[in-house]
Formats: C-alpha cells, structure tokens, sequence
C-alpha cells in the first residue's frame, strides 16, 4: 500500500495532551450510569443460583403484588413476543482468520444466548426473569420473591470433565459438549521432522479464567417513544462498537434497525467484556415499549464479577522438536478453550491458532483446536485474546528446553528468530507476518532492563534473603477486527474540522490522537479537530475498538479521505480566483495559485463555501482485511520471600512495536495498563467456584485480586517503529501486546528464581500459597510442582 | 424522610431524602454530581472518594445524614471555571488517566496525602493511593502526576 509522505507530519508523533481530560478531570464525562429521565422505572434481574438447572416453574405473582412492581417477565414472555437469541458473530470469519469448525469439519454450533433463557440455566447467576419496578430497591426487593423452581443438574466446570463419556450436555445440539474441533499445518511434515529431532521438549499449560473487570460495572437508560416507535439505549460499550451493537439489538429485538439509536459517549474501560451485548440492555429496551417508561439498569459490582463476559482458560498441550545444535524444526500444539455456557466469542481460539509458533522460524507445525462447553460465564475477548495463552505456550516451552537441555536461553531465541529480511513471512500454520526487527526489540528490551546488572542485584537480594530472578520473553501478536472503516469529515463555516468515525474507545485516546492523524493530513491546527464517535445518529458505519484495529483503521480512512476533500478545496479556490483547478495547489495548508494573489487554508474556505450555499465534505469508505503483526519482549525481575512465598516485582520493562506511533504519550499509557494486565493474571487473579455447587467465589474485590499501586513495580517502556507495509501510514496497534508477553516473562522470571529447588514451572496465578507449597514440595522431593495443573487432559482423543 | 443540610463544593445543599440515602446517591443522584462514581459494593475501588471537611471518605459507605453540617468537596468543585486545579492538571500532563472513571477518586485521595504530607516520596504515594483502584493505568502514569501534582500546589502555596 501507498506510504504517505510523512516529512510535513508534526502532530503525529507528537505527545499531544489529551482533549478528553478536560471534561473527565472536572467530572463532567457521560458514562452509562450518568443518565436518568423523569418517569423512569428500575429493572433488576432474577438470577440463577445454580450453575445448571432446568427451570420448571416461575411464580411472580407474589412478587406482582409488592410495592411499586410494574411487571416481572421471564423467557416465555420473550417467547411469546419473539424476542431472539443475539447473533454473537461468534465464528471468527475475516478474510485472513483462521477457520475453525465443527467436529468432522462441519459448521459450529454456538448455543443460543436467549435474552431470558425458558428451558435451563447453564451457568450460576444466569438471568431467568426480570423485574420493573419503580424504584431500584422495590425491584431488588420483588426480585427477591419470585419463586423459581429448578430442578438442578450436574453441572460442568472444566474442559476436559466436559467430554467424558457420561458427562451432562449443555446443549443437547451437542451432546459431547464439543463445538469446535479444527487442525491445522502440515501433519506429515511435522511428524517426520519430530522423528528426526535430536531432542524433544513437551508440557502442558493452564492459562486460567480471569475477568476483564473495567471499573465501570454495567449500565444503561432505555428509552421508547410511542408516537415515533423509536428506541433509544444509553448506555457504554466497546468492541463491535453502536454501529454492529444496533444490529444485534435490534435484530434480538425483532425491530427495524432504523428504530433504533445507542448513544454511548464515555466508557469506564472495557477490555473485551463490552464487546459483545448484554441482555440487561436488550431487556430495558424491550421492557421500555411493553410499560411505556423509560427503563434504566446499573449491575452492582457483585452483579458484574457474576455475570460479566470472561477472559482466557485455555489448555494447551505443546512440544517443540530441536535439532542438537539448538535449531527448532517443529512443534505440535493442541488447544482447548473453555467457551463457558453458550459461545460468544471463538476469537481468542482463533487468534492463538495462528499465532502458536511465535517469534521464531520454526519450519513445521500442527494445531489441533477445539472448544468446549461448560456451565461457566460465557468466554469472550479479553484484552490480548488469545495470545497471551500461545505466547505463554511458547517461550515457556523455550525456556525448558534450555534447562533441560543446556542451553542460554538468550541464546536459543537468537538463533532461532525469524530475520528482519524473512519478511513478509509466513509461518508453518499458515499466518504471514507483515514486518518486524525481533532480535533489535531483545537488544534494545535487554538494555533498558540493565540485563547486565543483574547478577549484582541478584546477590545483594541473597544477602538480604531473597531469591532473585530474570525473566525474559518476547511476544508477537496480530491486529485485524472489523475490516470496514468510516471517515465522514465537514469543515464547518465556523472553523471547525468535525470527523465522524465508528469506533468505540474506553480510555485510548481517539478524540486526541485521531485529531493529530487529521490535522496533519489537512494541515489544519488540532485545536480545531473535533473527532465525534459514539451516538447512531451521526455514526453509521463503522468497525469499533477491538483487535487492535482503531488507529490503523481510522487513519487509513482519514488518508484517503483527506486526498478527496483537499481536491475539493481545489475545485472550490479555483472557482472563487476563476482560474483551472489544475492552477490550484494545496501547499503547507494553503490552497494557492500562481495565477492570483488571494490563498484560503481550509478554515477560511469553508466560509467561502458556505457564502456560495455549498459545504466542505466527504464521506469515505474502506474495507482493509490484511492483518498487521504488533511485537515485542518483555524483561522483568522477581524476588521471592522464600519463608512466605511472597513474590515481588522489581522491575519490568517492555519494547513494543507498534508501527508508526501517533502518540508516544497514550501509546505508553495503554503499554503500561497492557503489563498491568498481564501481572494481574501472572500473579493474582484467578475466578474460582466451589467445587460443590458452581457457585463463583470471586464475586468482590475483597476475592478477586487485582493489581495495585503496591504490586505493580515500576515500569520502564520503549516504543519500536518499524513501519507496517500494509496501511499508508504504516500503523500496527499499540495497546494489546503487553499483556502477550507479560504473563510469560513474569513466570520466566519467577520459574529463574525458584530454579535451584529444580522447579521449572509453576501455575498460573503464582500466589505466595501457590509459590510457598511449590517450594515444600520441591523440599520433600516430590515432582508436583513441574505436572501441569489441568493435567488430566486425554490429548489426541 | 429525613432532612439534611450539607456544604456542596461551597454551595448549601438542603434537601428532604429517604433516610437510607448514601451520600453517593444524594450527590449523584440529588445533586446530579455525577463525577463521583460507583465502581464497587464494598468500600475497595476508591471511585466514589470525595472530601468531608478535607478528609477523604469513600462516599459509598456513608449515609447522607450522617453528612449533615458538612462540607463536602467533589471532584465538579476543584477547578476554576477553565483552570484546572493544580492535581488536575498534573493528571492532565502525566497522562494519568485513560477512562476516566477512576480519576475523580484518585485526585481526591491525593488531595488528602497532600495535605498530610507536603512532599510525598514515590512509596508514601503507592502506599497512599491503595484504597484506589484503576484498571487502565498500571498506576505508573498516576504516581507520576500526584508527584508533580504535590509539587505544583507546594509551588502555589
Ligand atoms: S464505590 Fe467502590 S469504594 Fe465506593
Ligand atoms: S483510568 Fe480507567 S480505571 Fe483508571
């Protein structure tokens, strides 16, 4: 693709502060909760206290009778009115994804997610019912009486219970639980190259469930006007962004899309929860027209943790085969997601897929990926999907294999990275890589770490009692999403640059950084940018924020757009100084013509425009399926408190490339809550249900445990440009890639400094419980520690 | 219902409410404070802090009429009309914030370790701010601002 001329640029690449601070810092944001109407009525939901139950009966009549009840509905009312199941879009189906299907090849069965299921409950806190009332507490209140009789069912937590013979069907459309069982490289190649490797190494890994868990727990208005039949949510979300989310809405509603507004101005952080609908808001906007009120919902935090979409629990089987000098010549890998109850998103199954052999040039390849049903929250995206999980697989894997064989494990990556000038290239299972320098990011990653200090910190740790510990990985991941971008961009006669586009940020800076990408390709000052997302009114078209996708996307359609409008200007100056438009040019922001005195910037020729009843304007289209492939390494130090298994982060530095950078400043920014991610998951954050009932136990922060101000370390960044050849502005993603690499790079470190107890590999989240009785064990001798935790898998079934 | 009277960002706030009230709701919802926000259901995310009498209060777990006589800074109350007050502005320039939902809870909890302490050392700030949780920073950003937030109101007194 056509680079553009980046000599004029000097707002890209530029720290520019951000536009939406001013309104946020002064507490003037519109977040989901934010909005209330005269006359509004409260829905609160009736919720599954078993993870698998059928549902017999529903008697609301007490609950009818309470006061200020105005209806309770459950999933034969939704029936009755037609309400349908959401299209999730779950089956990730992009030009360049990989395909996943069904067992023996064929379509995948996703489950239905009925806004209010009729027949069962498939996972704990599922919503059965809803009521209205007038106020909240009289909702909560009635939602507590209304009797539901379940006949409860052996429910089912993990994966590889879920396909034993015998085992209870989530879904009777599929009866061993499997909805995905796909492969993928050359078999026969990587077969034979495993028969001729001089070593192997093999283990299992558990990327576990953790949650998403922006701060701003769900919410919205629901609005319906009957002399119009038009329905308008207020609410926040990311992902697909309004413009799909109208869709789904609409079409579960059974309505015409065109009735239909979202506005959603201010998101509380997203990554990946918000990203596909929630019935909470599909039911206010139904139950809006039923009563005739405006209908709002918040989900408490408990609410939220119970029932939000959910993120990673990936098994994965991997071996890597070597040739005695060190040279990788294959690896096998079989993956198994947990979907959860019914499937929203087979997104990070299918990013992981393409992405198992990871930085290296590793010439064979296989994948078996499968996913599975259980009765748990359903799986979806969550920031990083899938990658995270595969990264892990394989530099943990390269860490082993040079323990076990005697290899610097530095070393070993070297020689086996794939070389800037292998580019384009395309990996054993099929994914062709765009650009990247991978052993500059592990020189530059190493130096900002002071790798060579280490040693020295490592033994003023020991004198103070401490195990000390190094890790290292390096990560690549890939950016696609939505491949259909829309740039609507008017300058206004009062001297401004408005610039309709649809995506859907929570916190990543799109009205700043997206101003910088227009002002430099209009040659107009920022200040006068205003970018404009997030209202179906003024957006329709357009991908949202997820995959990465936003700035390469919103800045490949600004660039061909930017073209269109400085030809009208042209069209326009040459008009109003009656020479050809041919003798207009378009020069450091002025249009000019050496046939007249008199030159316009934009600003001023949109007055013009105006004075002639016409407008600056143009709407520009695009659809761009090639991925880009964002990467990078991570170093970070670990003490361990021996006594207490107590885990310390001391360090941690990042590389990233992201192509061209827009904004160092946010790009730091998202690379910094990127690693915070992956600490939380490498150290903390776990979602556990009682064995007994399925009940979660992580249902408040007091369970669950994020990271704070006190765990996490700080944090050294620096950003790699090299330029994606794939988009005029050479833009990868930045904002994601961290949290590939983090997890790894942590149990790296932790796996460092726990070695010489011979551990060399401990689960995942490394608590001081988990940490402390690994070091028992290796004490009394025994192997426990180094057996994967979900090792009870049948691979190869 | 139960009458209060409270001292809002300067101005006096009297009003009529249901007993069991939070201060949370009556400024949200009351007052349509809305910069105040509500992360959790269990005193942990420091969203909803605002001051009482320059002491930081998590206003979830406070009922309005125990506010009564009070006087309570939120997060509307900090700037002056366009300038923003010197921790806001810190925020602004170190990129501390990335939602924004957590933002006004932490800017006040930084208020109040400012006032304890004039110069806070890198580790009274973590410390400090632990009853605050954000889930888009990492915290780097933000311990970044509240230091050069200290510093700029030591500078302006
Ligand atoms: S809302 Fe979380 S502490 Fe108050
Ligand atoms: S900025 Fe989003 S939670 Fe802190």
């Amino acid at each position: 693709m056509n680079q553009v001329d980046a000599s004029s640029f000097h707002e890209i690449g530029r720290s520019v502060r951000r536009k939406e601070d001013f309104r946020l810092l002064t507490g003037k944001g519109h977040f989901a909760d934010d909005y209330n109407m005269p006359g509004q009525a409260w829905t609160v939901m009736v919720r599954s206290p078993h993870a698998h139950a059928r549902i017999v009966r529903i008697d609301a009549a007490k609950a009818r009778a309470m006061p200020g009840v105005l209806a309770v509905f459950s999933g034969a009312d939704c029936a009755a009115d037609g309400l349908r199941p959401f299209n999730h879009n779950a089956v990730p189906s992009t030009k360049y994804d990989m395909k996943l299907t069904g067992p023996g090849g064929g379509s995948v069965f996703v489950g239905r997610h009925m806004l209010l299921p009729a027949d069962k409950a498939r996972y704990f806190g599922e919503a059965v019912a809803m009521v209205v009332a007038e106020s909240r507490e009289q909702a909560e209140d009635a939602a507590d009486a209304v009797a539901v009789d379940y006949e409860p069912l052996r429910f089912l937590e993990r994966t590889e219970d879920a396909v034993v013979p015998g085992a209870p069907a989530v879904w009777d459309e599929a009866p061993n639980n499997v909805l995905v069982d796909a492969f993928f490289g050359d078999h026969a190649a990587t077969e034979r190259a495993f028969a001729a490797a001089d070593h192997v190494i093999g283990h299992e890994f558990h990327v576990g469930r953790i949650m998403p868990l922006p701060l701003e727990p769900r919410a919205g208005l629901a609005h319906y006007d009957a002399a119009s039949g038009n329905y308008t949510l207020y609410f926040s979300t990311g992902g697909p962004g309004i413009v799909r989310q109208r869709r789904q809405f609409a079409a579960a509603l059974a309505i015409d899309q065109e009735k239909l507004r979202l506005v959603a101005l201010d998101t509380g952080g997203n990554f990946g929860t918000k990203n596909r609908p929630y019935v909470e808001h599909a039911l206010a906007l139904w139950a809006a027209r039923k009563l005739g009120r405006p209908i709002k919902y918040r989900a408490t935090r408990h609410e939220s943790m119970l029932t939000e979409y959910q993120g990673r629990d990936l098994a994965t089987k991997v071996e890597l085969a070597m040739r005695k000098d060190g040279r990788f010549l294959a690896m096998r890998a079989e993956n198994v997601m947990n979907v959860g109850a019914h499937c929203v998103s087979l997104s990070p199954l299918a990013k992981g897929a393409g992405l198992i052999t990871g930085s290296y040039d590793i010439p064979a390849a296989t994948l078996r990926a499968r996913g599975i049903f259980t009765n748990t929250v359903p799986n979806n995206v969550m920031r990083s999907s899938g990658r995270p999980e595969v990264t892990f697989a394989i530099e943990r894997l390269i860490d082993m294999a040079a323990a076990e064989f005697g290899f610097d494990r530095i070393a070993l990556r070297r020689q086996n990275l794939i070389r800037p000038e292998q580019f384009p290239y395309t990996n054993a299972v099929g994914s062709t890589y765009d650009s990247a320098t991978f052993e500059a990011n592990m020189d530059l990653g190493m130096k900002i770490a002071d790798w060579g200090g280490y040693e020295k910190r490592r033994q003023e740790a020991a004198a103070r009692g401490r195990l000390r510990g190094l890790g290292f990985a390096n990560y690549i991941e890939s950016s696609t999403g939505s491949p259909r971008e829309r740039a609507e961009i008017t300058v206004t006669p009062t001297g401004r640059v408005e610039v309709v586009l649809g995506t859907q940020p929570s916190g990543q800076s799109h009205e700043t950084s997206f101003a910088q990408v227009a002002a430099d390709l209009l040659c107009v000052p920022i200040d006068n940018v205003e970018i404009i997302l997030g209202d179906t009114e003024v957006v329709k078209e357009g991908g949202g924020s997820h995959s990465g996708r936003s700035m390469r996307h919103a800045a490949t359609v600004l660039s061909l757009a930017a073209p269109e409008l400085i030809e009208q200007g042209k069209a326009l100056a040459a008009d109003i100084l009656g020479v050809a438009p041919a003798d207009v040019d378009f020069a450091a922001g002025r249009f000019v013509s050496t046939r007249a005195n008199r030159t316009f910037d934009f600003l001023e020729l949109a007055k013009e425009a105006q004075a002639r009843g016409g407008v600056l304007k143009v709407v520009k289209d695009n659809e761009m399926h090639t991925p880009v492939f964002p990467n990078g390494c991570a170093v970070c130090e670990v003490e361990v408190d021996p006594a207490t298994g107590r885990v310390h982060l001391t360090r941690y530095a990042a590389v990233d490339d992201v192509g061209r950078c827009i904004n160092p400043m946010t790009v730091d920014g998202q690379t910094h809550g990127s690693i915070a991610h992956g600490v939380g998951e490498a150290l903390f954050e776990q979602i556990c249900l009682d064995p007994a009932s399925g009940r979660p136990l992580t249902e408040s922060f007091e369970e669950y445990g994020m990271p704070s101000s006190t765990t996490l370390p700080p944090l050294t960044t620096e950003i790699v440009e090299v330029l994606s050849p794939t988009n005029p502005l050479g833009i990868k993603s930045g904002s994601e890639g961290a949290t590939a690499g983090a997890p790894a790079a942590i149990i790296s470190g932790l796996v460092d400094a726990l070695k010489d107890f011979g551990i060399r590999d401990i689960a995942m989240p490394a608590t001081p419980l988990a940490v402390w009785q690994a070091i028992e064990n290796a004490k009394a001798g025994s192997q426990a520690n180094n057996k994967a935790r979900h090792g009870s898998w049948k691979w190869r079934a | 219902m139960a009458r209060v009277s409270i001292k809002v960002n300067g101005k006096d706030e009297a009003c009529e409410i249901k007993p069991r009230t939070l201060l949370v709701e009556f400024l949200r919802d009351h007052l349509g404070l809305t910069g105040t926000h509500v992360g959790c259901d269990t005193t942990q995310c420091g969203c909803c802090i605002v001051l009482i009498d320059g002491k930081a209060v998590n206003s979830c777990t406070m009922l309005a009429v125990q506010a009564n006589g009070a006087d309570v800074t939120t997060i509307e109350g900090l700037a002056d009309g366009g300038k923003l007050h010197p921790m806001q502005a810190a925020f602004r320039e170190h990129h501390a914030l990335q939602c924004g939902f957590c933002t006004p809870g932490f800017i006040m909890s930084a208020l109040e370790l400012v006032a304890k302490k004039k110069n806070p050392t890198e580790a009274d700030i973590r410390y400090g701010l632990l009853g605050n949780m954000c889930r888009c920073t990492g915290y780097e950003n933000i311990i970044k601002a509240v230091k050069a937030g200290a510093e700029a109101m030591a500078r302006v007194g």
